[in-house]
């Protein structure tokens, strides 16, 4: 009553003046505003590149699969145009009966960063602002006498040849952890596991808020600060709807373990760059598989095992000592 | 107090026992509550995929081994005349031989080559195997590493998880002569922090 009582004040001035915030004067203001809004709003929006199907898409889980079909027509007409090359986008569902694992061998691993480099080329990553979804820490082997503490990786190193002497490397990217903390704090929903594993993110539900970074105790996942910057010849044109599709700035994204790759049956592309073959990715639920061999056969450890995230990401020694 | 006392309520109720009252409302809420409530600890994919069989498995094949170079045989057109016999003794060789250093192990040249047939390799046994079977003669003194080999922990299998992959003998990795694999140059370190630059429109730019 607050509102309509000081109007009838405003009314009953000495001067006998309406003071023009009556009901129907609201009414007529709040009309005419919206009417304005309802015209004009379109006109402001493509000015500003505003995408509406974008902006109103459903999360990923919640697509039917015509809708999923409607977008993945968009992003790929979006896309081709964008780079100026066929851009294949793919919503390729997980294989019954798989749960992928990955294993390192850091008897092996010399360093040599090539893993990095085919990561950021068959993913799409932005080149400037650099984003590498693979991290290479450097160790000393005499501290590992004692301790392996991650924080005391250094992943700047930067010498003429590896292996460097006394040093020992451990790249670290996404875990896919069982128990993943960052799927557990996501607000919105837009991070989760899927059936076969892997730990995906809706890139067009994420709202940037970064609780995921805060979470995740291994740092791999990584933001865009900066718009993305991805020059057309370097594209990929064979990508994943939650894989590899090009992000936008504002974002979180992360290792996929080749999403768009291995469920048509192939490796990821750090495993077929690795030149001394530190790298092996399979089926855990297979048991011929290589994965489920070196966990059978070698000393193997998770990275912060304490935690309880499960990860699914085993390090393991291939060769103790000389062979 | 004498009988017919009508006390207001407040005074009855001293504040001791509401905030017992009150503890054990809570406590049974509190009990009640973590029966309903589950917090989604990692939410399950609520996509409705439709079932998707494991794609067929291929065929694991070992690559044939890389052609010895042309120059590197013909061991016969010197040796197969009696002027220029072998000799059994471990040593330093000299004139032909100097291109080829070897450092591997206690080994000499005649461990591994048979002088007799010197387009073979030799195993311990002294029976003849081919170059392109050299893996034989390898695992015989590198054992352990067999199994691993063909299980794909040791090297590696390229191809695909599911579906034809390959594998390759030990001589595409481990040079004979000197089999530790060499280093490498590393690629580019990764930007620090501090020298990512956002320009003013937050494109990138360093």
């Amino acid at each position: 009553m607050g509102i309509f009582s000081r109007s009838k004040q405003a009314q009953e001035q000495p001067n006998g003046a309406s003071k023009g915030s009556s009901r129907r004067e609201f009414l007529k203001t709040a009309a005419t505003v919206g009417a304005g809004a309802a015209v004009g709003a379109p006109a402001v929006a493509s000015a500003m590149d505003f995408d509406f199907e974008s902006f109103m898409q459903k999360n990923f889980r919640e697509l039917s699969d015509q809708e999923l079909q409607a977008v993945i027509e968009r992003l790929e007409r979006k896309y081709s145009k964008q780079y100026d090359k066929q851009v294949d986008v793919s919503a390729i569902g997980p294989m019954d009966g798989v749960l992928y694992g990955y294993g390192l061998d850091i008897s092996r691993c010399i360093g040599c960063r090539r893993c990095v480099y085919a990561c950021v080329e068959e993913n799409n990553l932005s080149r400037d602002p650099e984003i590498q979804w693979i991290r290479v820490l450097e160790f000393e082997r005499s501290a590992a006498l004692r301790e392996i503490k991650l924080e005391d990786g250094n992943p700047y190193y930067d010498h003429e040849q590896v292996p460097a002497e006394g040093k020992f490397y451990i790249p670290i990217a996404c875990q896919h952890c069982e128990d993943s903390p960052c799927s557990t704090v996501c607000p919105t929903g837009a991070t989760w596991q899927e059936p076969d594993g892997i730990v995906v993110i809706d890139y067009n539900w994420c709202i940037g808020c970064r609780y995921c970074m805060a979470s995740c105790p291994y740092g791999a996942r990584h933001f865009n600060w900066g718009e993305p910057n991805l020059p057309a010849e370097d594209v990929n044109p064979d990508m994943h709807i939650i894989g590899n599709v090009p992000r936008s700035r504002g974002v979180v994204e992360k290792c996929t373990f080749c999403i768009q790759r291995v469920r048509k049956g192939r490796m990821p592309a750090c495993h077929e760059a690795c030149p001394v073959g530190a790298r092996k990715f399979g089926n855990l639920l297979d048991p011929n598989s290589e994965i489920r061999y070196l966990l059978d056969h070698k000393r193997t450890f998770v990275l912060k095992a304490e935690l309880e995230t499960h990860p699914k990401f085993f390090y393991f020694w291939g060769t103790e000592g000389r062979s | 107090m004498a009988n017919g006392d009508h006390e207001p309520d407040g005074d009855r109720h001293p504040p001791i026992q509401l905030t017992i009252w009150a503890v054990i409302a809570l406590a049974v809420v509190a009990i009640a509550g973590l029966f309903t409530v589950r917090l989604e600890h990692h939410p399950e994919s609520t996509r409705d995929y439709p079932p998707r069989p494991l794609i067929a498995d291929g065929e694991v094949t070992l690559l044939p081994a890389p052609e010895v170079p042309d120059d590197y045989l013909p061991c016969g057109d010197c040796h197969d005349d009696v002027e220029r016999e072998t000799g059994p003794t471990p040593r330093e060789l000299e004139f032909e031989h100097e291109d080829t250093k070897l450092a591997h192990g206690n080994l000499w040249c005649l461990h591994c080559h048979d002088s007799a047939n010197p387009n073979n390799l030799r195993l311990a046994d002294a029976s003849l195997v081919s170059f392109e079977d050299s893996w034989k003669l390898c695992t015989q003194c590198h054992g352990r590493k067999l199994p691993e080999w063909r299980a794909g922990v040791h090297g590696k299998v390229t191809g695909n998880w599911r579906g034809d992959r390959e594998y390759v003998t030990c001589v595409f990795c481990h040079d004979p002569h000197s089999p530790p694999t060499k280093p490498l140059e590393p690629k580019p370190r990764p930007r620090r922090p501090e020298e990512i630059v956002l320009r003013a429109d937050r494109s990138g730019g360093a």
